[in-house]
């Protein structure tokens, strides 16, 4: 028993005088893609307004998910709440805005909309099939009490994000 | 076994040579209905394959409804070429479906009507099916190549078209004018000749009387020379002739010391000073 025992120190001594760090390295791949399909543009139907409403001049932007990994991520948009750049501006800015899917690459992703969650300027929508999905989102930004903006360029983002469930 | 190896790299070569292929989308061929023909590309193209179908629609339709949607191409011969399905049973409508496909390069030939297809309660709008496909670019006139289609309709439809005529050169008024102008180009060479021939003896002759003058002034040069030469001898010689040297003192003497008036002389001196003054005068004198 005692000659085992010694022989396992030696085994185990001999083993830690060879020991080494070995590197695990990986790559994920992403499978989940956002693009953006199409710059949005406001429209100034009044002074006090601006929006991303066709009927308001504007563009709505659109935004691509393409997901390779059925029901493994959820798509969270989310409409402005600010001005990115903008003019000084030295009164309160009311922002609403609403993200609707608006083209699908299957026929099952047509329930993404129903099933959305909404809350405050972010949209919440489960990727549960494998394919493209565009989502528009709107966004409408009104001055003060009807006071009009201040003459110069506005920017304001929408943000979309991917996150695994 | 290296021949047949050449010879099949050779063919290679040759096929890629002539597989230089052209790229093209269709237009929306359900833009008119829900069913059409495969009339793409252009006209006259040989070896164009199908290489992509696109196609978006709105289904329109109650959630609770039953529908499904195909999109799809009968395959020359029978069954599909193509076909794809969305089955929106239970699922709400008015979203926008997008789908693409890539296709293998499937000839045109075999390619049958295409169609959007729905099955149960419902309906499709704002369809639009797209078409990418590619062509060679080397039977777009067919007479480019005896391979090519309609080649031979070509050729016989060439012939027919054109009238068999026996052909006079020399009445074609085109001819005859290029002949005239040749003609009227030689006699002008033949001119230009013989003024350069003339224009080269005059050289010739200007040329001869240079070389005589050029002769002649040696000559006069050379006597010139000779003159100079000579005179030196001639002219020396006085130059070198010496007056013998003295003084030559006056040898005339007057007698008396006195000169006394010639009378005779201031008479006469006079006599012509009147006459002078006569002659002068007379100009002045009225005539009579």
């Amino acid at each position: 028993m005692n000659k085992v025992l010694i022989a396992v120190a030696l085994l185990a001594s001999a083993t830690t005088a060879l020991a080494e760090n070995t590197p695990i390295v990986g790559n994920v791949q992403t499978r989940c893609l956002i693009t953006t399909d199409t710059n949005g543009v406001f429209g100034n139907p009044l002074p006090s307004k601006l929006s991303t409403a066709s009927a308001d001049g504007g563009v709505v932007p659109v935004v691509r998910y393409d997901v390779t990994l059925a029901d493994a991520y959820l798509a969270k948009v989310t409409t402005p709440t600010a001005f990115s750049t903008s003019p000084s501006l030295s009164d309160s800015v009311a922002w609403t805005g609403t993200t609707a899917v608006s083209k699908t690459s299957d026929a099952a992703m047509s329930g993404y909309e129903a099933a959305k969650v909404t809350y405050g300027s972010t949209t919440q929508f489960d990727l549960t099939k494998a394919g493209s999905t565009w989502f528009s989102s709107t966004a409408t930004a009104v001055y003060g009490v009807s006071k009009s903006f201040p003459g110069g360029s506005y920017t304001a983002i929408v943000l979309a994000e991917c996150i695994a469930k | 076994m290296i021949r047949l190896a050449v010879a099949a790299l050779l063919a290679i070569v040759a096929t890629h040579a002539h597989s230089e292929y052209l790229y093209g989308i269709s237009g929306n061929m359900a833009a008119t209905g829900h069913t059409w023909g495969m009339n793409i590309g252009p006209s006259n193209t040989r070896g164009l394959r199908v290489n992509g179908v696109f196609y978006q629609y709105t289904p329109v339709k109650n959630t609770e409804d039953d529908m499904v949607v195909h999109v799809r191409n009968k395959r020359v011969g029978g069954g599909y070429i193509f076909s794809s399905t969305d089955d929106w049973s239970g699922l709400p409508g008015g979203i926008p479906i997008t789908k693409g496909f890539i296709i293998d390069n499937l000839p045109i030939e075999l390619w049958g009507d295409g169609s959007i297809d729905v099955e149960g309660t419902g309906s499709v709008i704002d369809a639009n099916v797209i078409y990418s496909y590619k062509y060679n670019n080397d039977c777009l006139t067919p007479m480019s190549d005896p391979s090519c289609s309609g080649y031979i309709d070509a050729v016989l439809s060439m012939m027919g078209e054109s009238d068999v005529e026996a052909y006079d050169p020399l009445a074609d008024e085109n001819i005859a004018d290029v002949i005239d102008e040749k003609a009227e180009l030689d006699e002008d060479v033949q001119q230009e000749d013989e003024e350069k021939v003339k224009a080269k003896d005059r050289l010739q002759r200007m040329l001869s009387g240079v070389n005589d003058s050029i002769l002649y002034a040696n000559v006069t040069s050379q006597n010139l020379l000779m003159f100079a030469m000579s005179r030196s001898n001639n002219l020396n010689p006085y130059y070198d002739k010496k007056l013998s040297g003295g003084t030559y003192t006056e040898t005339v003497v007057l007698s008396d010391g006195e000169l006394p008036d010639n009378a005779k002389g201031a008479r006469a001196g006079l006599a012509q000073q009147i006459l002078h003054a006569d002659m002068v005068s007379m100009q002045y004198k009225p005539e009579e």
